[in-house]
């Protein structure tokens, strides 16, 4: 009797290991199967880090073209130093449907925008500003009810977007928008920048915690980008432009787009060739045929009050002061979207300055796309051997990956403490090549707010579209000044400059004062003035009287310049130029912690309903009073594809398609093989997991069977 | 009778007259935790040696001479790899048995020397030493600080993965290069044919 049992309780051990074995087997089985899958799979993908994927969040491929066609007609007039600009965007719908489109675009991040007009057919319908809010509200009810309706809102001070809707079949609607802008000056001369395609913008996965966060994100990533090879020029724009500044002009160049030329001296008109496709920044420049101005005075006497307009130049000779040791920090974006010229354009940039490095000057590069490495732990001297590496260092770079700035920026701020050291003698530089290309650009000025300390930032906007508006805060704030290299060729011609700004310290204890009356001056925050450089206030006043005195110490030396604010010349723009620069200082206020968010939209939506202009709070709409779509037809919505900006390269930006890559990984290493003696690689996995494995599995399989004999002997 | 004693007298009920099968069942308990104990073995060695081959490697850095970082060692270390993105640092051993590899990374004999022209190959288990490769990316700089002479730097260029036996790098007409290898999937269980290797050149 006790025979048979036992051989049949012996059985159940048995058993146990019978089906325990598999189990271990079969948990490795599938896992060495999931990984074979993985390797015959990844052996592509794997090829390099994702790009593609990371850079662009929510933007869009274009793979045909729009239903909706846009033609974009600019018409600028530059009188003294402001330009007022008129662009006219012809929506027509080449569909059989009733449309809805949805356009962004730049504009100058320093431009105000105060008037929208609607035409339809023979009817102009004029626009009118409302809280952002109430101005969406008023669109959506004109397109529930059929009515035409275009609505023009500020997404980033730089970009913009216009809707219209109810476009019918067939039909044109044409919006036009106007702003005014100042010109640009400096040494000598004068710039007026289009800027005509917004390029892709990356967004850090961390500034996305909120629905607000995701909305605005969404708002500056809608438009799909045109795949290219489609063949047909998109968004081809016009431009025209009427040159009256007041005195003879000379040296007048069209940096990127051929134009032509007529006029006076005096009273140039500047006329695109044909027109082009909208994807990169057109740049006038010009100076003036007699000396350099050093003083512009423009003042606009309205109801509300005197506005005016300062732009005040130190001396621009700085060749005889000396260069103090300087602590000089590059970083580099290496991301995505510079991929193409960009990338070129930035490596020959970087090594340019690294060639003005002088042995007493220390240095340091940091590079960056969704990952960031320095040079070097902290500073080193700018010895030939140190200079040489960074040289290598910079012209191994390749464009791939996300953009986050953030801590390329924080790093190239912290390393103060431990570079250059702390003596206050030696100019802590941070020369920061990007196309600023993100979409959290108020993190950025907060960062260099925070931890800014003695730190000098210099922002050069590489590329035909960089994203001004960063690199004008960036640079403003930080103490610096911004340079744009647009093209390969303007390497040299534009670093010059720099360079030039950078061997030599900003005015010192610049002070400005007005007597004789009272102004309330913009901006707030006096920035730091370059030789060769204008310090532009704004100033706001019941009366306008006194004087204007703004000193300083240029190179030891005092220096002083007196206006008499009588003497002003009228200029009907100042008082919008005056709205958007108190914007300006609100929002640093704002990303500089002082202002608290409700505060500081009540004040920016106060300013924009007062001067009527176009901010992130208000909008400009535009209503025809007249139904035209039939009750019962559909509306569809198209968002308007934008081109990709000139140099860049597509590819780096979306990824290339993953089969052809798997064909090259194959390719290269078989004709490598050919070349080289092959070199066998050991066995390198020490499968301590799967011993952990299998060692679990006995170990369950005998503690169950234990529990198997004592629920037995318990029945 | 307290509550041990009760439990005791239960398994005793419960295995008596089983003996086969109490015994069977107690082997297969053991051998789990023998498979457990060699597999928790392999990391602790890995890591114990670690830290007595960077004590070797510095005290042979101040006296210029190969110094052995246990006294059965076959082998001895001859440079130390960093990446500082990801603070890892390694000391990478020179050739040696195939055993070296549980020890650190192994400079493969068959590759050129680091500094000198040719690709030089550093090898090292997946799942110890060399699970850093993983997270390698391109751009990353990797420096290499040999026995003796000057710090070298590499960046990497890139990666591919390669069966063990189709793998062939760069000869010496194409400069100093180095490269990092381990095995492929990171993940997997079992070895296979399959190889990753990382791809540096000098900075």
């Amino acid at each position: 009797m006790p025979h048979p049992l036992s051989l049949r309780r012996a059985l159940i051990p048995a058993a146990v290991l019978a089906f325990g074995a598999p189990v271990a087997l079969a948990v490795e089985a599938t896992t060495a199967a999931a990984a074979a899958d993985r390797a015959s799979d990844d052996a592509s993908a794997d090829e390099g880090p994702a790009t593609g994927t990371l850079m662009l969040r929510g933007q869009d491929i274009g793979r045909s073209m729009p239903a909706v066609r846009l033609g974009t007609d600019i018409d600028v007039a530059v009188s003294a130093q402001t330009a007022r600009v008129r662009v006219v965007q012809a929506f027509r719908n080449t569909s059989d449907k009733w449309m809805e489109a949805s356009y962004l675009y730049p504009l100058p991040q320093d431009g105000a925008v105060d008037s929208l007009k609607m035409v339809v057919g023979q009817r102009v319908i004029v626009g009118h500003i409302e809280p952002r809010e109430k101005a969406r509200a008023t669109y959506e009810a004109a397109k529930a009810s059929g009515r035409k309706a275009g609505l023009v809102e500020q997404q980033r001070p730089n970009m913009f977007t216009t809707m219209v809707a109810n476009v019918g079949p067939g039909e044109t609607v044409l919006i036009a928008i106007e702003y005014q802008a100042p010109v640009g000056q400096a040494n000598g001369t004068f710039s007026l920048r289009l800027p005509l395609v917004a390029g892709p913008r990356y967004t850090p996965p961390h500034t996305l915690g909120t629905a607000a966060a995701v909305a605005d994100a969404n708002a500056v990533t809608a438009a799909p980008v045109l795949a290219p090879g489609l063949g047909e020029m998109l968004n081809p724009t016009s431009i025209s432009v009427r040159l009256a500044p007041g005195f003879d002009v000379a040296n007048l160049v069209s940096r990127y787009h051929r134009v032509n030329i007529t006029g006076p001296l005096g009273d140039r008109t500047i006329k695109l060739d044909g027109s082009v496709p909208a994807n990169r920044d057109f740049v006038l420049e010009w100076r003036s045929a007699s000396a350099d101005p050093t003083l512009g005075l423009f003042a606009q006497h309205t109801a509300k009050g005197d506005y005016v307009m300062a732009s005040v130049t130190p001396p621009a000779d700085t060749s005889s002061l000396p260069t103090p040791p300087r602590e000089m920090v590059f970083v580099i974006d290496n991301s995505g979207s510079m991929g193409g010229d960009s990338m070129e354009e930035a490596k020959a940039s970087l090594l340019h300055a690294l060639g003005t490095l002088r042995p007493q000057d220390h240095f340091n590069v940091i590079r960056f796309d969704d990952t960031m490495t320095r040079l070097f732990d902290h500073s080193v001297a700018a010895t030939p051997d140190q200079v040489d590496l960074a040289r290598r260092f910079a012209g191994s770079l390749e464009a791939q990956g996300g953009t986050e700035m953030l801590p390329a920026l924080k790093a190239a701020l912290a390393d103060a403490a431990i570079g250059g050291g702390s003596d206050p003698s030696i100019l802590r530089q941070i020369v920061f090549l990007t196309d600023g290309e993100i979409s959290n650009e108020r993190e950025m000025v907060a960062a260099i707010g925070a931890d800014g300390g003695r730190s000098h930032v210099f922002m050069v906007g590489i590329g035909s579209a960089p994203n001004d508006y960063l690199m004008e805060r960036m640079s403003t704030i930080g103490g610096g000044i911004y340079t744009h290299i647009g093209a390969p060729g303007e390497v040299a011609a534009k670093m010059m400059p720099l360079l030039d700004v950078l061997s030599h310290p900003a005015v010192r204890d610049l002070s400005v004062r007005v007597e004789g009356g009272s102004l309330e001056l913009t901006p707030s925050r006096l920035p730091d003035v370059y030789a060769g450089r204008p310090l532009v206030l704004v100033g706001r006043t019941d009366h306008l009287s006194g004087t204007l005195t703004v000193s300083g110490t240029i190179g030891g030396k005092a220096w002083k310049r007196r206006v008499d604010l009588a003497s002003a010349l009228p200029s009907p723009a100042i008082e919008k130029v005056w709205a958007r620069s108190r914007i300006s200082d609100i929002e640093a206020d704002r990303a500089l912690g002082k202002l608290d968010d409700g505060k500081a939209d009540a004040e920016v939506e106060r300013i924009g309903m007062e001067s009527a202009i176009v901010t992130a709070r208000t909008s400009l709409v535009a209503v025809d009073e007249t139904p035209s779509r039939p009750a019962g037809a559909r509306l569809t919505r198209e968002e308007l594809p934008i081109n990709l900006p000139a140099g860049w390269d597509f590819d780096t930006l979306f990824g290339q398609a993953a089969a052809p890559g798997a064909d090259d990984a194959q390719g290269s290493g078989d004709s490598a093989a050919m070349q080289a003696a092959a070199l066998e690689l050991p066995q390198t996995a020490t499968g301590f997991l799967g011993l952990l494995g299998q060692g679990l599995a006995l170990l369950l399989a005998g503690l169950a069977g234990f529990a198997c004999l004592l629920r037995r002997r318990a029945a | 009778m307290s509550r041990a004693g009760r439990l005791a007298r239960r398994w005793r009920d419960a295995l008596r007259g089983r003996g086969v099968a109490a015994t069977l069942l107690l082997a297969l308990c053991l051998g789990g935790f023998v498979e457990i104990g060699r597999g928790l073995y392999i990391p602790a060695k890995a890591a114990v040696a670690q830290a007595l081959l960077d004590h070797a490697f510095e005290a042979s850095r101040v006296d210029h001479r190969p110094r052995k970082p246990w006294p059965w060692a076959d082998t001895a270390p001859v440079a130390r790899l960093s990446v500082a993105r990801l603070g890892v640092t390694r000391i990478v051993l020179g050739g040696g048995s195939g055993q070296a590899l549980a020890f650190g990374p192994t400079l493969l004999p068959a590759g050129a020397r680091p500094g000198h022209a040719g690709t030089a190959v550093i090898a090292a288990h997946r799942d110890t030493h060399f699970s850093f490769l993983h997270d390698m990316r391109t751009g990353d700089v990797v420096t290499l600080q040999p026995r003796e002479g000057k710090l070298l730097r590499y960046r990497v260029t890139g990666t591919s993965i390669v069966r063990w036996d189709r793998y062939a790098p760069p000869d010496d007409t194409m400069g100093e290069r180095l490269d990092l290898a381990t095995c492929y999937p990171f993940d997997a269980i079992r070895s296979g044919p399959w190889r990753y290797v990382v791809h540096t050149e000098p900075l």
